[in-house]
């Protein structure tokens, strides 16, 4: 599904990512952990299609297409979802009124009929159960005043809505406490498949308790300096993550 | 300052012979017209160093686009042209001004006169009425400003509307139209509203403009707003990128009242509004809001006072620009807070978008406050779209264009909330995203 080679990336002429090589398959669950400034963050906006990266070299291929040459939006008609580390307020707009826009927008890129407003509402009283998000919350302005919880559960009940392909989570830990994450946890695994794939970015293991990957990798300085199965995370949690820097070779 | 002098002259010149073709000699109204002449010699033009027209260069601007001397051309707006452009609502008063001038019988009246007197501002009428001539140019405020003094000399087939006590009468619609096929006419729309008390009135007025050439409104509505009435005033202004127009709006609140003008301005060559809010007695609301969404070479400056002068009364002012090109927007708003004007509340926005790099804005926020027991509050913001916001809607799938049209309809949104009749709010919103592309 999705193969990144020697990536590199870099922002204001300082160089983030130096070669990242990962393949996702269909039905898999990666795990990206790392210290601050490994570079996580930066993977999943460049595969989003975030302009302020220049891309300095490597490649990365989703379905087969060169999904660096694609705009932030047809990486979305085509399955790409971030879900962002902040999500953005945007006032005056209401949740609804945005995916509703949003969700036609990507079916009509699919080839698919736009729903009227019966359906995209029965649509998404539907996928509300899946995070457990409250009506009121979605006639509000998109995550204007919302908490930190209910920002990181509205972009999982968007990712409901608009049924993506590859899923990347940017640190949907951080500012949640262990309900929120439960909450948020559930609602990724509810919608995990065979045919969808998940890169999980995050600082610490706990989120891993709850959505358990096939794959751990460890990202310092720019690179992939470790990969695993689930226990790698554990080991990372017991020995934190000077042990990945003594091991790693010097830059 | 001699090619100023020249000009005023040339304007004023010709006014004697003109109001006596037009105006019952010794008449009170041609009194009161000749009044608004001399007050227009004596105010003089904006010169270049004018405050109040700093960032409008108004006279330079006529002096090279208009010939005063000319008398006023034959409109082409036949009546069926004009209906055309009604409104689709039945239940309503649609009243047509040609080049400045009320046209009875192109309008199409529907109200009782008995709850709203609609009637030519003429001897006739300050004979029937006599709070006309009690009114005419008196709102405090107007005498300050020159074209509105201008407009007191000039003005002809001017529009009288009172609404009488405790009634609630229909919207009335007002279309401007203005005839710039062969020649640049000048208008000078008059428009006195007389609100009775415990009555509730809607007004919407939209400009027409046919032909090429240059025009140039100058325009004073004048609103008296009696105790326990409300008065909407709203206006269009979707001009050509030939329109010059000075415009005024003065309105002066009774106990109890509520005034609201709503200020849609989206073209323009010069565009100055004069808006003026008196509030002369307790427990009154007067709102302002504006939103000018200007591309090309457009220019509009939005000139407001809030003149708060009895305790207890609210004020809210709240001006929004959307900026592309090279246009320009400017933004002054005074709120006076005399010293018997204890416990009033007053607040004041204005928020501002650049598209572009040409694009510009001056916004000046001005308040002057001599009670000491008051809530007051202004604030002025000019910035760009929030590019992480774009970010985030495109990378939801939707495309870049349709994003930002979003942004700015939430951002303009807010200066439609006092809008009450759904067909302008529709046009003025398609207005809004036709704009954006």
């Amino acid at each position: 599904m999705l193969k990144i080679e020697n990536l590199h990336a870099s922002v204001e002429g300082k160089e983030i990512l130096k070669g990242i090589n990962l393949e996702v398959k269909p039905g898999e669950v990666h795990a990206i952990m790392g210290p601050n400034g490994s570079g996580k963050s930066t993977l999943a906006s460049v595969l989003a299609g975030r302009e302020e990266y220049e891309i300095t070299d490597g490649s990365v291929s989703y379905l087969n297409e060169d999904l660096l040459e694609l705009d932030p939006e047809e990486r979305a008609h085509k399955g790409v979802f971030l879900a962002f580390q902040y999500p953005v307020e945007i006032p005056g707009v209401s949740t609804t009124n945005f995916l509703k826009t949003a969700v036609n927008q990507v079916r009509e890129a699919r080839g698919l009929k736009a729903l009227d407003a019966v359906s995209f509402l029965k649509e998404m009283k539907e996928k509300m159960k899946i995070v457990d998000i409250d009506q009121a919350l979605l006639s509000r302005s998109l995550n204007e005043g919302f908490s930190g919880g209910e920002k990181k559960r509205n972009e999982i009940f968007q990712m409901a809505m608009l049924e993506p392909k590859l899923s990347i989570l940017d640190e949907t830990d951080s500012g949640l406490d262990i309900d929120a994450l439960k909450i948020v946890a559930d609602g990724v695994n509810k919608l995990k498949s065979a045919e969808t794939a998940s890169i999980v970015v995050t600082h610490y293991q706990r989120l891993l308790d709850y959505i358990v990957p096939d794959f751990v990798h460890v990202l310092y300085n720019g690179k992939i300096v470790k990969s695993g199965d689930k226990s790698l995370a554990l080991e990372l949690e017991e020995k934190g993550y000077d042990w990945i820097k003594e091991e790693a070779p010097a830059v | 300052m001699s090619e100023v002098i020249s000009l005023e002259n040339s304007i004023t010149s010709r006014f004697d012979s003109w109001v006596k073709q037009h105006f019952a000699e010794g008449s009170a109204l041609a009194a009161a017209k000749k009044a608004g002449v001399q007050s227009f010699q004596s105010l003089g033009l904006p010169g270049k160093k004018s405050e109040a027209y700093k960032y409008t260069p108004v006279t330079k601007l006529i002096s090279k686009n208009f010939d005063f001397d000319q008398e006023a051309v034959i409109a082409t707006w036949s009546k069926d042209s004009c209906q055309q452009e009604f409104y689709p609502v039945e239940d309503a008063n649609h009243l047509v001004f040609v080049n400045g001038q009320f046209i009875e019988e192109y309008s199409v009246i529907k109200s009782s006169s008995q709850e709203l007197t609609i009637k030519l501002l003429d001897e006739q009428a300050t004979t029937e009425h006599p709070e006309i001539l009690e009114h005419l140019g008196k709102t405090n405020g107007i005498s300050q400003d020159p074209f509105a003094a201008l407009n007191l000399g000039f003005f002809n087939q001017g529009l009288f509307l009172k609404n009488a006590k405790n009634s609630d009468a229909q919207d009335t619609f007002i279309y401007q139209f203005l005839d710039a096929s062969s020649s640049s006419p000048i208008a000078y729309p008059r428009i006195l509203i007389v609100g009775e008390s415990g009555s509730r009135m809607k007004v919407y007025e939209k400009t027409f403009i046919k032909g090429e050439a240059k025009t140039l409104n100058i325009s004073v509505v004048e609103a008296v707003v009696k105790s326990n009435a409300e008065v909407r005033f709203t206006k269009l202004q979707n001009y050509t990128n030939e329109a010059f127009a000075v415009e005024g709006i003065y309105a002066s609140q009774e106990k109890d009242s509520r005034f609201y003008t709503n200020t849609f301005s989206f073209k323009g060559a010069m565009v100055r509004n004069n808006i003026y809010i008196n509030i002369d007695d307790e427990n009154c609301e007067g709102h302002m809001n504006g939103l000018y969404q200007l591309s090309g070479k457009s220019h509009v400056d939005n000139n407001t006072s809030v003149d708060h002068r009895m305790p207890h009364s609210f004020s809210n002012e709240l001006y929004k620009g959307i900026l592309d090109e090279s246009a320009k927007g400017v933004f002054n708003g005074k709120i006076y807070v005399r010293p018997d004007a204890q416990k009033t509340n007053a607040f004041q926005s204005n928020n501002n978008i650049l598209l572009s790099d040409t694009a510009t804005v001056n916004t000046k926020p001005q308040l002057e406050i001599w009670a000491d027991d008051v809530q007051c509050s202004h604030g002025c913001t000019t910035g760009q779209l929030d590019e992480e916001a774009i970010f985030y809607l495109r990378a939801r799938g939707i495309k870049e264009k349709r994003a930002k049209a979003l942004m700015l309809n939430a951002f303009a949104n807010e200066t439609l909330q006092e809008l009450k009749n759904d067909l302008v709010k529709e046009e003025i919103e398609d207005i809004i995203t036709n704009k954006l592309g």
